[in-house]
């Protein structure tokens, strides 16, 4: 017999004593208090975590905003399903696999959570455009903000790419004597603009 | 461990437990500061969700996961070969050793980025890498100091709570030349700087899994630096390790999951990164690993599967709240257990895990006041099992005469309520150095501390009270 199947076999045998557990169903996400709509939950978590909010009415109220932030950046990295005008908006494009090399990163989010204050970040959009600057922009349709993980799951289920990640706040730890400090590996600075 | 410390396994508790309370009082103060913290977090966090519902319901997502487990694994397997993953089945941390040589060899990989991850921790995988001629980085902060300090971790979520801002100080200043002065900002930064050059270079990323779900075949991870997004998208190779009982059925599962272990752990809403690794990267995507294998790992989970009390403990998420909680882990801090896994959690699935001649005494480190059942995610029933495994010691005749009248009597009172918070309220009462004689564990650190005056009330109640 070869590993898998001794495995399978000996949990087999022990299941057999086991008094089967229904699954419970659906996660409700229980609360005592009736949260906020979705986009106001989304900033609130959000900014709790340490993420920064932008509100734009449109792509030139945006573009006028990400021209005015950028520009005291000097290299720029950018997701794939980023609007490629972006890259006329003001610091130097760097090439794709230079992500390291960008002190500020542009990338587009499938989709956010209210529920959680998370961004949905997609593999097909880039992952190390999304993890490498220290300073990351995120674009976010806010037609795509889920009440709920459950609903941005269930929603996303039908459509994965390799790897999902879900961006709640600035990167930060306190390993280090127990004393809170951002920026360790991923981005120490993630403003989500949503338009 | 350093210099004249006892050995680092878990026969070794009782002369570890008192060497730390002698030796080094600041990693009790460390320890405490740090797990009342992470405690005090998840209190609040629990309060603000209907969090008896949640952990009801995470029990039995849990609970139906591990009584279906050989359809799930058998499912899960399918979603993942599906998905372009490479799957393999591990026995034993032989097993898994072998799986990681064939990779290291095919690729021929120098240097492997690590995110933390007990099984690999539970595995000796760094060891094997070693001895490959393979360089292992570790690069969660808390495990990147851990591993500079040759310690194995000392918390399943903080592996370095046991070491103070000063300690770090000095070993920066040793290992990367900061001052000795630096801010805890300025020391992040140079590990950074120092880590991110690994992450470029390095050919494979080894990481563990928080949970698989079986229909999608997704591997699930929670942090919050970064670095396990960095570790599974940066190298060309991926591996993950996962321990058979982190399957779940269903991707939607992962929504109640991953929140509940955020705010059993450090009472965030999520972890500020989530990985949701699905395979290898597709042909409409810019980058990622080209390759990703997931290993199912047993090594002693089949074991405690068989046991029809314990089996239980598979349930555990690995949040690290039953050790925030444990006034005996507060003490010691998690070196004293002698593994990977300490506190509560480790007093109940080491027995299983590594056999319980090797595991003892620890089914004993513990007072059994049910702090830490009243905070698992999963309702665990932590003091029964232990119980359990103090009753499988007694039957089978492995403790010493005077250990086994104690215990008879003791998991005889607990068997009872009633009769077991009388005698506990009794105990409350009695001299220090007695109740050390009536809790054998106990006593091995009881000798070496003052008797403190007894509190009025129970710890479980003045924590029920918030007062702790
Ligand atoms: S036993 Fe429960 S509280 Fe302890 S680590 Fe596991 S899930 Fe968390």
């Amino acid at each position: 017999m070869n590993t898998r199947d001794q495995i399978l076999t000996a949990i087999r045998a022990a299941r057999e004593r086991r008094t089967p557990v229904e699954h419970p169903g659906r996660f409700g996400g229980w609360r005592p208090v009736e949260p906020p709509p979705p986009l106001e939950g989304f900033e609130a978590m959000f900014t709790q975590a340490g993420g920064e909010v932008v509100h734009v009415s449109g792509t030139v109220e945006r573009d006028d905003w990400l021209r005015t932030f950028l520009a005291e950046f000097q290299h720029l990295s950018m997701g794939a399903g980023v609007p490629p005008g972006i890259a006329d908006l003001g610091p130097t494009r760097i090439n794709p696999g230079d992500e390291h090399a960008a002190d500020v990163g542009v990338s587009m989010a499938r989709g956010a959570i209210a529920e959680t204050g998370s961004l949905m970040m997609d593999a097909r959009d880039g992952r190390r455009a999304q993890l490498l600057p220290p300073v990351l922009v995120v674009l976010v349709d806010r037609s795509t903000v889920h009440a709920t993980v459950a609903d941005a799951f269930e929603s996303a289920r039908g459509d994965l790419s390799a790897a999902i990640g879900l961006h709640s706040g600035p990167s930060k730890s306190a390993d280090i004597g127990q004393v809170m400090v951002k920026g360790v590996h991923g981005p120490g600075r993630v403003i989500a603009v949503l338009a | 461990m350093t210099g004249s410390s006892p050995e680092y396994r878990p026969g070794a508790y009782r002369e570890a437990a008192a060497h730390s309370l002698r030796e080094t009082p600041m990693v009790r103060d460390s320890v405490g500061s740090a797990t009342r913290t992470f405690d005090s977090l998840r209190a609040h966090a629990y309060a603000d969700v209907e969090s008896d519902r949640w952990r009801d319901w995470a029990r039995d997502v849990k609970g139906h996961a591990l009584t279906h487990l050989d359809q799930y694994l058998e499912q899960a397997e399918r979603s993942l070969v599906r998905n372009g993953v490479h799957v393999h089945w591990a026995a034993t941390a032989e097993d898994v050793h072998r799986v990681i040589a064939k990779v290291v060899e095919t690729h021929g990989v120098r240097t492997v980025v690590k995110s933390k991850s007990m099984l690999s921790e539970e595995l000796d995988v760094n060891a094997h890498l070693e001895s490959l001629g393979v360089r292992p980085v570790e690069t969660d902060l808390g495990e990147y100091i851990i591993q500079l300090l040759d310690e194995p971790p000392s918390h399943i979520v903080g592996p370095a709570i046991h070491r103070s801002l000063d300690d770090c100080r000095v070993l920066f200043h040793e290992r990367l030349g900061t001052p000795l002065d630096s801010e805890p900002d300025e020391l992040a930064a140079a590990a950074r700087a120092a880590l991110r050059e690994d992450f470029l270079s390095a050919d494979l990323g080894i990481s563990g899994g928080n949970f698989l779900a079986a229909d999608t075949g997704t591997v699930a991870l929670i942090e919050n630096e970064g670095n396990i997004r960095l570790t599974t998208s940066v190298p060309r190779v991926h591996v993950a390790l996962v321990g058979i009982e982190k399957v779940v059925p269903r991707f939607e599962d992962l929504a109640g999951l991953l929140q509940l272990t955020a705010r059993a752990a450090t009472g965030q809403p999520i972890g500020l990164f989530v990985s949701l690794i699905q395979g290898p990267r597709t042909g409409d995507e810019v980058d990622g690993p080209e390759e990703v294998h997931v290993v199912l790992v047993d090594n002693g989970r089949t074991t405690l599967f068989e046991d029809d009390v314990a089996w239980e403990a598979l349930r555990c998420v690995r949040c690290g709240a039953c050790l925030n909680i444990c006034p005996v882990y507060r003490q010691t801090g998690g070196h004293a257990y002698g593994w990977t896994y300490s506190g509560p959690i480790g007093a109940i699935i080491s027995p299983g895990l590594l056999g319980l001649d090797r595991a003892l005494p620890l089914p004993h480190a513990s007072s059994l006041c049910g702090a830490c059942t009243d905070v698992c995610p999963v309702r665990i029933p932590i003091p029964e099992l232990l119980i359990h495994w103090r009753e499988r010691t007694v039957d089978e005749g492995r403790n010493s005469t005077a250990e086994r009248l104690g215990m008879k009597a003791y998991a005889g009172l607990a068997e009872r309520p009633g009769a077991f918070s009388a005698a506990a309220s009794a105990l409350r009462w009695t001299p220090w150095r007695a109740a050390g004689r009536a809790l054998p564990v106990l006593s091995g650190w009881v000798q070496e501390r003052d008797a403190p005056s007894p509190s009025p009330r129970s710890f479980r109640d003045l924590w029920r009270e918030g007062i702790e």
